[in-house]
């Protein structure tokens, strides 16, 4: 890939089922991101106010542990850290038109891994 | 009589045919002659008269036969009417009666009819109205008021039918239906009606009644209340998107347990084996999840499920101990994969790859009511002595990520020597069902 930026950005992977997780940061470590894991929105946060080097926010929608959905965070991410580019993920349909914050990207679930990778180098590209 | 006059003159004529011998004699016949011609055509004249006569008498017999004849047809035509008069009078009278009789009968029948109708209204669950041409209520049925959530006729006798429809849509809807029925126009269509906090639907058809002139002259209303059909639709549509929702989670799994077979495999007949009977604890583990409608599964089951996959038939390699409790969905599929690459490592290097090995599967639920604790433990015993994996495979890795690492818990799995044991501590609220 000669478009391969020098250095992948780190991403930050918020999701509640453990199997997909688990795959997901598999996918993304292989393609040559770094990878930060949290169950839900609410650790999410914590990563994001500890943490100066997130570069990608990939979240899923339906989180019931958490305080709020990953559309709430996506949007709050969008307003609090307004570089970091925001991937949904879900199988819950297709979001409403208010759900996400401008620029957000939405891929419905199950995904393709290579679409899921295309996606956040295209992100990776715009922030650089 | 002509013929009786030629017989006359024949006799006058041989008179005539005396022979002459002297001229004395002649002179007389000569006068003889002359008289003779004379009296000749005298009564030749009187034959004439007398034809003339009985001809005049002919044609004046004729004449009176005539009239005669035509004063009788004259008489017969004056009876004939007459009689024809009569007759039609009785006719008239006949039909009079005769439709006066029918009025009658056309009136019974009308107000049988009227009966039959305001009976149809009355049973009927139907919300019926007759509109002016302005659309204000002229008449509605008895459960009128019901429908609009008013006290009683009189808030809608007079008052615009559209008017009761808040709902814009539906508003519009009503409005549209009306423009079309003074356009002679039927309309069907169905509209929202929100009353108070409650919300019903209806199923309107509305039909223009037209006057003696053929033009609408009024317009007809009926509202069939259609609210329990629109549930039970919202009701389908909202389940149809949850089992969408979760054969797409599904699917999702099926996905990432493949991918981190081929991922974590050593060669492809390995990976192959392995996702197979991955794939079948899914299974299982999601004929549990119908039993609760798709949305809990019972640990019992579960556990139990598990132990008939790896108990290979004998009795007494598992001991089970804990109260069921139910699980939330996603946890109940979670908890079947780790129990399968549990029993799989197990039965491939650990306690049941030999016949004194046991395992021990125990779970509580302590700790306060506001702070339930949930602690599940699965336990190695009498197995070959246990050196720790040397790199971390799918099972341990799930462990780390699961059940556990979304609530708040820990899963912790170690390898004495004695044999694995897992621990599971994590609040009870986050995993069960609710």
């Amino acid at each position: 890939m000669p478009e391969t930026p020098p250095e992948q950005p780190v991403v930050l992977l918020v999701e509640d089922d453990g199997l997909l997780l688990m795959e997901a940061s598999d996918t993304l470590s292989d393609a040559g991101f770094t990878v930060l894991e949290a169950p839900h929105a609410d650790k999410a946060l914590k990563v994001l106010e500890n943490r100066d080097d997130v570069g990608i926010l990939m979240t899923d929608v339906d989180m019931p542990q958490g305080s709020m959905d990953g559309f709430a965070l996506a949007r709050l991410v969008a307003d609090r850290w307004p570089s970091i580019p925001v991937l949904i993920v879900s199988g819950m349909g297709t979001p409403g038109p208010d759900d996400m914050p401008d620029g957000a990207r939405f891929i419905p679930k199950p995904y393709e891994p290579t679409t899921l990778v295309r996606t956040l180098r295209a992100f990776a590209r715009r922030a650089a | 009589m002509s013929g009786a006059a030629g017989a006359a003159m024949d006799t006058i004529t041989l008179v005539g045919r005396i022979p002459v011998e002297d001229g004395g004699v002649t002179r007389r016949l000569a006068s003889l002659e002359t008289e003779n011609r004379h009296l000749r055509a005298l009564l030749i004249q009187a034959h004439r008269q007398a034809d003339a006569e009985l001809l005049r008498n002919a044609r004046l017999g004729q004449i009176v036969a005539s009239e005669r004849d035509a004063s009788r047809a004259e008489a017969e035509r004056i009876r004939a009417e007459s009689e024809a008069l009569d007759a039609k009078h009785r006719i008239d009278l006949a039909d009079r009666s005769a439709r006066l009789a029918d009025a009658e009968e056309l009136n019974l029948q009308l107000r049988a009819s009227e009966e039959f109708n305001r009976r149809i209204l009355w049973t009927s669950t139907d919300c019926v109205k007759v509109l002016d041409l302005d659309g204000r209520m002229i008449t509605v049925s008895a459960n009128g008021p019901a429908m609009f959530g008013v006290a009683n006729h009189a808030a809608l006798i007079g008052q615009p039918w559209a008017a009761f429809w808040s709902a814009p849509e539906s508003r519009a809807a009503v409005k549209a239906a009306l423009d079309a029925a003074r356009a002679g126009r039927p309309r069907r269509f169905q509209a929202r009606l929100g009353r108070g906090g409650a919300e019903t639907w209806w199923d309107i058809a509305v039909t223009p009644i037209d006057g003696a002139d053929g033009r609408p002259e009024r317009i007809l209303a009926v509202s069939r209340d259609i609210t329990e059909l629109k549930q039970n639709e919202d009701r389908q549509t909202l389940l149809m998107q949850e089992l969408a929702h979760r054969v797409k989670n599904t699917l999702a799994m099926v996905q990432a347990i493949s991918a981190q077979t081929l991922r974590n495999a050593d060669s492809l007949a390995a990976a192959g084996e392995a996702l197979g009977a991955r794939l079948f604890a899914l299974a299982r583990a999601h004929e549990v999840l119908l039993q609760g409608s798709w949305s809990s599964a019972g640990l019992a089951d579960l556990v139990g499920t598990a132990v008939t996959l790896h108990g290979g038939g004998e009795p007494g390699r598992f001991a089970v101990s804990g109260p069921d409790l139910t699980l939330a969905a996603r946890t109940g599929l979670t908890l079947a994969l780790m129990l399968h690459e549990l029993g799989t490592n197990a039965a491939k290097y650990g306690a049941l790859s030999t016949p004194a090995g046991r395992v021990a599967i125990t779970w509580e639920v302590a700790g306060p009511e506001e702070a339930r604790r949930f602690r599940f433990r699965w336990e190695e015993s009498g197995g070959p002595p246990v050196t720790p994996p040397a790199r971390s495979g799918f099972g341990s890795r799930l462990i780390q990520r699961s059940l556990a690492y979304g609530v708040g818990g820990s899963a912790h799995l170690a390898y004495p020597e004695t044999g694995v044991v897992l621990t599971l501590d994590a609040p009870l609220s986050g995993l069960v069902a609710g």
